[in-house]
């Protein structure tokens, strides 16, 4: 059987993922200390346990699932962990709390959408539910500005982004809009020069999502968040309606909108000016991505080892800068290593875009797809000066509750569009589905977004 | 809806691959100047938590070691001998960086040679880093045989093995302690270095091969070499006695020493080191061979020393003498603006010593992991061919006569009646009669034993009114001739 193979080759590479994130902890503690670590038992003991209980809730809920995407998820998880872990040992115990967290997000999430397709119908709760949590950090008491970004809120001892789970809604809001609208987004009537163009009201979504992400530039000055939620919408009209004109003037308004926050707004200039000569100001705005290209030039081709480099001085190194940390004591092998990682999980969550027959399904899963890609390459491109520096998580790797619980709910929901396309394709035998799997009803779902 | 997944994957794919090509060109084609960047403390702080091997002279003394250090940092370099190898070790300091030994050696002092790193793999669960130790080819009891002969006179010894290049004592006064400019704190190395700059006579500059001075008549060893190379001079040449002599287009004549009478036999004349002479044969080689020759001994350039910020020696290039006759006259004699490092007169010496082969110099015997075994060992190598084995001969009994009849011959007579062979030589500044009065440098250089050379030797003494109140030979000669009879003892 396909799903029971997939269930073996997820517990071996599993199991490696366990192996790499335990050798590096022991290589933090040898390289650091010259010891072993003294709790690496419990350590591997816990690891252990974050890792098979996703692999065994598969086994139950997800049987014809990728085999690949959790074992990627759980190794950049656990380097992530490690080096956070080596940065800040008084972030670590609060990391595993946040894996512990979104691990059991992705077992939930399995365990209420049962099949993906039902989504469709809760778009506008979606919508809403999205919409809202990017309004959340301006409320008073709770909203914050961190580092100049409005994207955070305040409950008790616990901080939280928003944003992050904001996008895992509005990818489904856009997929279960976009499968409605296709049809007649798609036609196109209005000629202009060589190019069959839809009519112009039709461009009054792609619009309103150009003003959304230029809010979002402008007011919560978070231009990756901006740049991500824009190219997410962007990317669904076009793959929705196969027509490319969508992607052509979706991005002319974006440069349209770039260059009007450059002229108007000076975090945008700023931002573009450390980006292009970062030593103007070494010693302060240009400082961290300094420090950052000074680590990773530092590791060189194979690296500091782990433990033995100076990570530290980069300011927020356990943040957006995880990647110039891994950069400096694991080297080009390393930061390639990861680089993989991502595009393993791009091939796997296309490719189950590519099977599945249900029109929603693959948008969504394209459009969950592009999120962790384009969010991946944004952040690395940032400190790597390809791209001005804008701060958004590395998923599952930066230290930060809320990117792992969004990125461990955006997995589960890519396992399940995988486990019934397996199970539509007779990939599957239909009678595990007798199985203890409790049948939960759908619309009990809808408070559950809300809160 | 398929073809534009395909198409999104493809343009993930080639953004990834934007974000790799980047990588190799951060990590790897730009990481060298990146960790170059004097901005950039990342190194140097890290190498300041981590071991870093010791330097050893050649007679088995520590010259710079680290040691456990309870401050901000896990190791403190220390420099047990002080200011005796400031010059050319160097130092390791965390405000000022690394220089000499320490600078040019500093990978494998920090293990990080591909050798070592190779060889660390085995070691890495143990967490050890396989650091180096450096060999210098310097004695520290030679060190301070020069230290004590040069005593507190302003001025640069340099003693090396004319056969490979291997030198064995290279001493300047005033020197400087390491320890201090490697203080942890920052305060303490700002103030010692700024007392330092603040000394006219440089302390923190290695004079033997930083700085360049004048030659004087030690230079006629290049000048004699150039006449018989090219068939201008010859043992029966003869030259008039006479006080003075008229270049073409002057007024202004040249004189011997002190305005004297002197002239001679060829050998007579080198020995009394007439003036006179040396002019007459540089003006009759011309611009063209003069240059030639001169350039074989090394000088117009820098010596290969494997040592950061060696200075060049200066003679001049057929260009600048081409019309100035005087020039070309006075430069036959070491005066004008011929200017050589002691270490680079000292590399003359050897000429006449080695068969008229100068060998490269290096500080650097060999270097060790940390497990004691060779990591390299120095080659002597060829660097220039000063003068063929015919000429180095004549001129080896000329440098005799200076020893046994000539202007050294108050001062080099060494122990056991091993004979010297050398050439004096006493740069003039200023003439007597010139603003601010006389002042000028005192030189020897040489070798012994003369007929089978083991050790080649250049004395610098800096023009000071007691300097020049006597002629070099008897400034210079004692110091060298003390250093020879240790250096004599200790190496055979």
């Amino acid at each position: 059987m396909i799903g029971i193979s997939r269930r073996g080759t997820e517990l071996t590479l599993v199991l490696l993922a366990a192996v790499i994130t335990g050798g590096a902890y022991t290589l933090v503690a040898l390289g650091k200390n010259s010891t072993l670590p003294a709790n690496i038992g419990p350590f591997l003991g816990v690891i252990m346990a974050l890792l098979l209980t996703p692999h065994l809730a598969n086994r139950v809920l997800a049987r014809g699932a990728d085999a690949v995407l959790l074992p990627l998820a759980a190794m950049l998880n656990g380097i992530g962990y490690v080096v956070i872990a080596r940065l800040k040992p008084s972030l670590a115990s609060k990391q595993s709390g946040w894996t512990i967290l979104g691990v059991a997000a992705y077992v939930i999430t399995l365990l209420i959408v049962k099949n993906a397709n039902d989504l469709m119908k809760y778009k506008w709760t979606f919508a809403t539910a999205g919409v809202g949590m990017l309004l959340l950090p301006f409320l008073p008491v709770i909203g914050r500005t961190i580092n100049s970004s409005r994207i955070w809120i305040h409950v008790g001892p616990f901080s939280f982004q928003p944003g992050e789970m904001a996008k895992v809604l509005l990818a489904c809001f856009f997929a279960g809009y976009l499968v409605e609208q296709r049809e007649l987004l798609a036609q196109a009537t209005w000629k202009v020069g060589p190019l069959y163009l839809p009519e112009p009201r039709h461009f009054g979504p792609v619009l309103v999502a150009w003003f959304m992400a230029i809010g979002i530039m402008t007011l919560q000055k978070d231009l990756g968040s901006s740049l991500l939620f824009f190219t997410l919408f962007i990317v669904m009209v076009w793959i929705a309606t196969e027509r490319t004109s969508y992607l052509v003037v979706g991005w002319i308004m974006f440069a349209i909108g770039a260059y009007i926050a450059w002229t108007q707004f000076a975090h945008v200039r700023l931002r573009v000016n450390i980006w292009l000569d970062p030593w103007a100001s070494s010693q302060k705005d240009g400082y961290q991505i300094i420090q950052g290209l000074y680590a990773m030039a530092g590791g060189g081709t194979t690296g500091t080892g782990l433990g033995l480099g100076d990570p530290t001085r980069i300011p927020l190194a356990q943040n957006d800068f995880i990647f110039a940390a891994i950069g400096e004591e694991l080297g080009l092998v390393g930061t390639t290593a990861i680089l993989i990682a991502y595009l393993l999980i791009i091939g796997s969550g296309l490719r189950i875009a590519f099977r599945t027959d249900k029109p929603f399904e693959k948008l969504l899963a394209a459009g969950l797809t592009a999120i962790m890609g384009v969010q991946a390459f944004i952040i690395i491109a940032g400190v790597t000066r390809v791209l001005p520096l804008t701060g958004v998580a590395l998923p599952f790797v930066s230290y930060g509750g809320s990117s792992l619980l969004a990125n461990y709910i955006l997995l589960a929901l890519l396992m399940r569009i995988s486990d019934s396309t397996a199970k539509r394709m007779g990939e599957v035998k239909q009678a595990a589905k007798k199985q203890a799997v409790p049948e939960v009803d759908l619309t009990q779902m809808i408070p559950l977004v809300e809160q | 809806m398929n073809k534009q997944i395909r198409r999104l994957g493809l343009a993930l794919i080639v953004i990834y691959v934007i974000l790799f090509a980047q990588l190799n060109w951060l990590q790897v084609a730009k990481a060298k100047t990146y960790n170059a960047d004097p901005a950039n403390t990342r190194g140097v702080i890290r190498d300041f938590n981590r071991a870093r091997g010791a330097i050893f002279t050649a007679d088995n003394e520590t010259v710079a070691e680290s040691l456990p250090s309870t401050d901000r940092f896990a190791y403190k370099r220390n420099y047990p001998l002080g200011d005796l190898f400031g010059h050319p070790v160097g130092y390791f300091s965390l405000k000022y960086g690394t220089t000499e030994v320490e600078s040019a050696y500093n990978d494998v002092l920090t293990g990080k040679t591909a050798q070592q790193e190779l060889k660390g793999i085995g070691s890495m669960f143990s967490g050890k880093v396989n650091t180096g130790d450096v060999y210098l080819s310097l004695r520290a009891d030679l060190q301070r045989e020069a230290r004590d002969a040069l005593g507190d006179k302003e001025g640069s010894v340099v003693l090396l093995d004319p056969r490979s290049g291997a030198i064995r004592a290279m001493w300047s006064n005033p020197s400087y302690d390491p320890n201090q400019i490697a203080d942890h704190d920052f305060t303490k190395a700002e103030e010692a270095r700024a007392l330092y700059l603040l000394n006219p006579e440089k302390p923190l500059l290695a004079n033997a091969y930083q700085e360049r001075y004048m030659p004087g008549s030690t230079f006629k060893v290049l000048t004699t070499t150039a006449g018989f190379e090219n068939g201008a001079l010859k043992l029966d040449s003869s030259f008039d006695v006479s006080k003075e002599w008229l270049p073409p287009n002057t007024q202004i004549p040249i004189k011997n020493y002190g305005g004297e009478l002197c002239g001679g036999e060829m050998q007579r004349v080198f020995e009394i080191s007439c003036n006179i002479p040396f002019a007459q044969t540089s003006l009759a080689l011309g611009a063209d061979k003069m240059v030639a020759a001169v350039n074989n001994f090394g000088f117009n350039e820098k010596a290969p020393l494997d040592l950061p910020d060696v200075a060049a020696s200066y003679f001049g290039q057929v260009k600048d003498f081409d019309q100035d006759a005087p020039k070309l006259a006075q430069s036959g004699f070491g005066q004008n603006a011929v200017q050589g490092t002691p270490l680079e007169m000292a590399l003359v010496a050897s000429a006449v010593a080695n068969k008229g082969k100068i060998m490269a110099p290096y500080v650097v015997e060999e270097t060790r992991d940390s497990g004691g075994g060779v990591l390299a060992k120095a080659k002597p190598k060829d660097w220039k061919t000063a003068m063929s084995p015919q000429t180095a001969a004549t001129l080896n009994t000329f440098m005799i006569g200076v020893v046994n009849n000539g202007t050294a011959r108050c001062c080099m007579r060494l122990d056991n009646g091993i004979q010297a062979a050398a050439k004096t030589g006493t740069a003039q500044l200023r003439g007597p009669t010139e603003p601010g009065g006389q002042s000028s440098h005192a030189w020897i250089i040489g070798f012994a034993p003369a007929e089978n050379p083991v050790v080649a030797i250049a004395v610098f003494v800096k023009a000071s009114p007691e300097v020049t109140a006597g002629v070099g030979g008897t400034i210079a000669g004692p110091i060298a001739r003390q250093l020879l009879n240790k250096a004599l003892t200790v190496l055979q």
